[in-house]
């Protein structure tokens, strides 16, 4: 950390005093560097943070550099206003180009705002309004404090501090709250709605940064070279851009700079040669994709890794689970009543007329064969199906119709059958991003407070430690999920569950690949969240922990309820053993096997 | 009314185009759930090669079409074995690589045949023809019918042949097929062989249409990758639908809006695609997205 700060400080220092070593024409490209460096940090935002397909930044850039254009020359209005609706245009136009997101991802997206971004560049070659493909001329000198802002050397530190600014404020979201949601949802937006990030908005969210990145860097661009033209905008700087992000690395702000600066200069030095700077770049691109898609800023972290495998240390074990003072108070939990639920996926019946209720404080089994719909129950529960007819309720409010965000923060929590950690980020992330239970609202301490956010970072910090401690999971903190063995996975989407502090707790299929000491763990852990105040309703395969875990056990076949009981009820139900074993069994056999597992 | 049928008529060509851009796209992305950035670019070369055989060595054209094919054919193995390991992994690296392959057959081109681009003479200059007072462009109808030729076959390989069967297995499930014994890779470089095989198909077709130089990938990949999606991405027949309707659009557009026809096209593929995000078809073999 310390590090870190000393060479931000000798980069400051350096790129305090730069002009003095630069010539006229040197100053000019460095100026041109950064605009193109406060673009790529928007995209990287967007695209590497947020995980959103974004190919309409140069358009963002380019309706503010044509709205200060228009405003200061056609309005009459002065630099600093028309500056500031330039900012507002780029982000309502953020917001239009952010809507697709909403409705569809990757390569749709990526089409969609490539069109857009065509659309832009048709409107402003051929509109009167913007001067079609000549341009507009004459944009005036941005006025600071009377100092002479057409030297380019006093311009450089007017950008210097305005991208200083940014920058800090782009690591700060990047590496709090905001960013970790983005995050969670780039890397898996089911799973993100599910521990409580509202996916919508964040998709929005990371628009409406990458334009008001695009705006600032339209406005410095509009001041600097006071004049703008349909061919700043086109697709080949979107691509070229693209490529900065991509070499320097996209999920690293810092790395998004470094590319910037670095393929601005390049492409200065080559201009002479922009075929060959063009072809360059592409070779460079395909094999940064192929061999090292974090870019330059991913490489330190590979050379550290490979460093460490050489390196003996300590392993990492898991601890056994701490059930700790489960002191419930008065929370026993909510209740779920499920009534009359159908859902047809076009002509397929996957579920039909199924009622349940669980009772508060309950641990509930749902077992039945594979596709008899219980995973398309948990899905309708937790708002990521809706239904065809009937509906759902916890505690009493209706939650059928709610995205599942709106469900977390009701007290819902779930884990899925195939296991949704989010890969790209630490475990102790992972937890983060579930305890986080701030609204969007709060955003607005991003730009008023940032003191509050910091505060919220750390109080969030040491609870995520108190849960991995709970969880067993300490030392595999810093660890990606992906790294660990399976059940260790497993474990931690239920500390993730249990991070967003639930009411209720659906668990798909929480036992499928462990071993059978692993199972026992699991029964103790789920009693024990059961005893802290929390229904747990459960699908299993594993008949063994269902008999001796759960309070009752509800029998789907074919989309339909077809036995409800306490388990040693149920397991002896001729319609039951039909559908589980076919109707060959002997009911007897099965009975005394049950009650040798209840006794157990 | 004559206005309407003369637009839809005359945007019948560059959709039956758009349409073969379209299926190229299709048949990567189905086989190995690879969206490629640089279909258009391999489009261009399709142009150049077959125009550059057509006007420079005096090949009948209709023979420059099949040796394009063998170029650009050549040049999508060589993008396939590149990209390979990206195949069925991150979608922002397969996008952004196949991008870069782009950019790199853009500068090639420029290298190659310089910047200006040439012309390229109508192989057919029969007289329009006139129905119900329709004038329709011979060379329309050619294109049209080779299209619609390139189509049928591309169908009969996929649903009778055994490399064709093999080629669906892969897209549905590329670990099941390989424990059925099919080679997948080899499959997957037969299916982008295919894809840029129908690119230098379009891109020869399209030459005499428009001016070649080394942009013109930008806007055909750009609209037969929207033609995809509306279609229904994945989805040969729709691939078909996608495109005559971009360029039945693109024709209305530009008689329309003139100079905007481009902002109107996209804006209207946007609202679209808002309102049926899987197309007019969807994606009906593979559901990959």
């Amino acid at each position: 950390m310390k590090l870190r700060i000393a060479s931000f400080g000798v980069v400051a220092v350096a790129a305090w005093f730069l002009p003095y070593q630069l010539d006229l024409y040197g100053i000019h490209v460095m100026d041109i560097a950064i605009v193109f460096a406060l673009l790529a940090v928007g995209l990287g935002l967007a695209m590497g943070v947020g995980g959103q397909i974004n190919l309409a930044q140069v358009a963002f850039f380019g309706v503010s550099a044509y709205a200060v254009a228009i405003l200061t020359t056609k309005a009459g209005l002065g630099f600093w206003t028309s500056a500031v609706l330039a900012l507002l245009a780029a982000a309502l136009v953020g917001i239009f180009v952010g809507i697709p997101a909403l409705r569809m991802q990757s390569h749709y997206l990526g089409i969609v705002t490539l069109g857009l971004a065509l659309a832009f560049t048709n409107w402003v070659t051929n509109s009167t309004l913007t001067g079609g493909a000549d341009g507009i001329s004459g944009i005036p000198v941005p006025p600071v404090f009377g100092i002479d802002m057409s030297n380019e050397y006093l311009y450089y530190y007017v950008e210097l501090i305005v991208f200083a600014l940014a920058l800090g404020f782009a690591g700060f979201v990047a590496s709090t709250g905001l960013g970790r949601r983005m995050r969670a949802m780039r890397d898996d937006s089911l799973a993100a709605g599910a521990v409580g990030a509202p996916v919508p908005i964040l998709r929005m969210t990371a628009f409406v940064l990458a334009s008001l990145y695009g705006g600032v860097a339209g406005v410095l661009y509009a001041g600097l070279i006071r004049y703008v033209a349909p061919e700043t905008f086109s697709i080949a700087n979107m691509f070229l851009l693209l490529a900065m992000v991509i070499i320097g690395g996209r999920q690293s702000i810092l790395g998004c700079v470094v590319g910037a600066i670095a393929l601005s200069l390049l492409r200065e030095a080559l201009v002479d040669f922009s075929v060959y700077a063009q072809l360059g770049f592409g070779i460079v691109v395909v094999l940064m994709v192929v061999f090292a898609p974090t870019g330059l800023a991913g490489i330190p972290s590979r050379l550290r890794r490979v460093m460490r495998r050489t390196a003996t240390g300590e392993r990492a074990v898991l601890r056994p689970f701490d059930p700790g003072q489960a002191d419930a108070g008065d929370r026993v939990g909510a209740s779920l009543e499920i009534s009359g639920i159908s859902k047809h996926f076009r002509g397929l019946s996957a579920l039909a007329d199924v009622s349940m209720s669980v009772a508060p404080g309950e641990i509930r089994g749902v077992v039945g064969p594979n596709g008899s719909g219980k995973t398309t129950l948990f899905n309708i529960v937790s708002g990521i199906y809706s239904v065809s007819s009937g509906s759902a309720s916890v505690d009493g409010r209706v939650v059928t119709g709610r995205r599942p965000h709106q469900l977390s923060r009701l007290g819902l929590a779930r884990t899925f059958q195939n296991l949704r950690l989010f890969g790209q980020m630490t475990v102790r992330d992972n937890v983060l991003v579930a305890l986080d239970r701030s609204s969007m609202w709060a955003v607005w301490r991003y730009l008023l407070w940032p003191v509050g956010v910091l505060r919220g970072e750390r109080d969030l910090r040491a609870r995520a430690d108190d849960l991995l401690t709970r969880f067993g999971l300490t030392d595999f903190a810093g660890a990606a999920p992906r790294s660990l063995p399976y059940g260790i996975q497993r474990r931690l989407e239920i500390a993730r569950a249990m991070a967003t502090q639930p009411a209720l707790l659906l668990l798909d299929e929480p036992a499928a690949g462990l071993n059978g000491q692993e199972v026992a763990q699991l029964s103790e852990i789920v009693r024990s969240i059961r005893d802290s105040g929390v229904t747990v309703v459960l699908i299993e395969h594993n008949m063994g922990l269902v008999m001796s875990l759960c309070d009752r056990v509800t029998v789907l076949a074919s989309g339909s309820v077809i036995a409800d009981g306490t388990p040693a009820e149920v397991a002896v139900r001729p319609e039951v053993i039909e559908a589980y074993l076919g109707d060959s069994m002997n009911t007897d056999e099965i009975a005394a096997e049950v009650e040798s597992e209840v006794a157990r | 009314m004559e206005v309407f049928f003369q637009t839809l008529v005359g945007g019948l060509g560059f959709g039956a185009v758009y349409a073969l851009v379209a299926m190229g796209f299709s048949i990567v992305y189905r086989t190995m759930g690879l969206v490629n950035f640089a279909h258009g670019q391999v489009v261009m070369i399709g142009a150049y090669a077959a125009s550059t055989f057509y006007m420079s060595a005096h090949l009948p054209f209709f023979v420059s079409i099949p040796v394009a094919m063998v170029v650009t054919g050549i040049v999508g193995l060589v993008i396939e074995r590149v990209l390979r390991p990206l195949e069925n992994k991150d979608f922002d690296l397969m996008l952004i690589g196949t991008i870069g392959f782009g950019m790199v057959l853009e500068a090639l081109a420029t290298i190659i045949w310089g910047a200006t681009g040439h012309a390229v003479p109508t192989p057919v200059d029969a007289e329009p023809l006139d129905l119900f007072g329709i004038r329709v462009r011979t060379y329309s109808l050619v294109v049209l019918g080779i299209a619609a030729l390139a189509t049928v076959a591309l169908v009969l390989f996929l649903q009778r042949t055994k490399r064709g069967a093999a080629m669906q297995a892969v897209a549905m499930d590329h670990e099941a097929a390989t424990a059925v014994g099919i080679h997948v890779g080899r499959s997957n470089a037969i299916a982008f062989a295919i894809g840029a095989g129908l690119a230098a198909l379009a891109g020869a077709l399209v030459a005499p249409m428009l001016y070649v130089n080394p942009t013109l990938g930008g806007s055909l990949g750009i609209k037969g990758f929207a033609a995809a999606i509306l279609g229904g991405f994945g989805n040969i027949p729709g691939a078909i639908v996608g495109g005559l309707a971009i360029g039945v659009l693109d024709s209305y557009a530009a008689g329309r809006f003139q100079a905007y026809s481009e902002l109107v096209v996209f804006l209207v593929f946007t609202v679209v695609i808002m309102v049926r995000p899987t197309g007019l078809f969807g994606e009906r073999t593979v559901n990959r997205a």
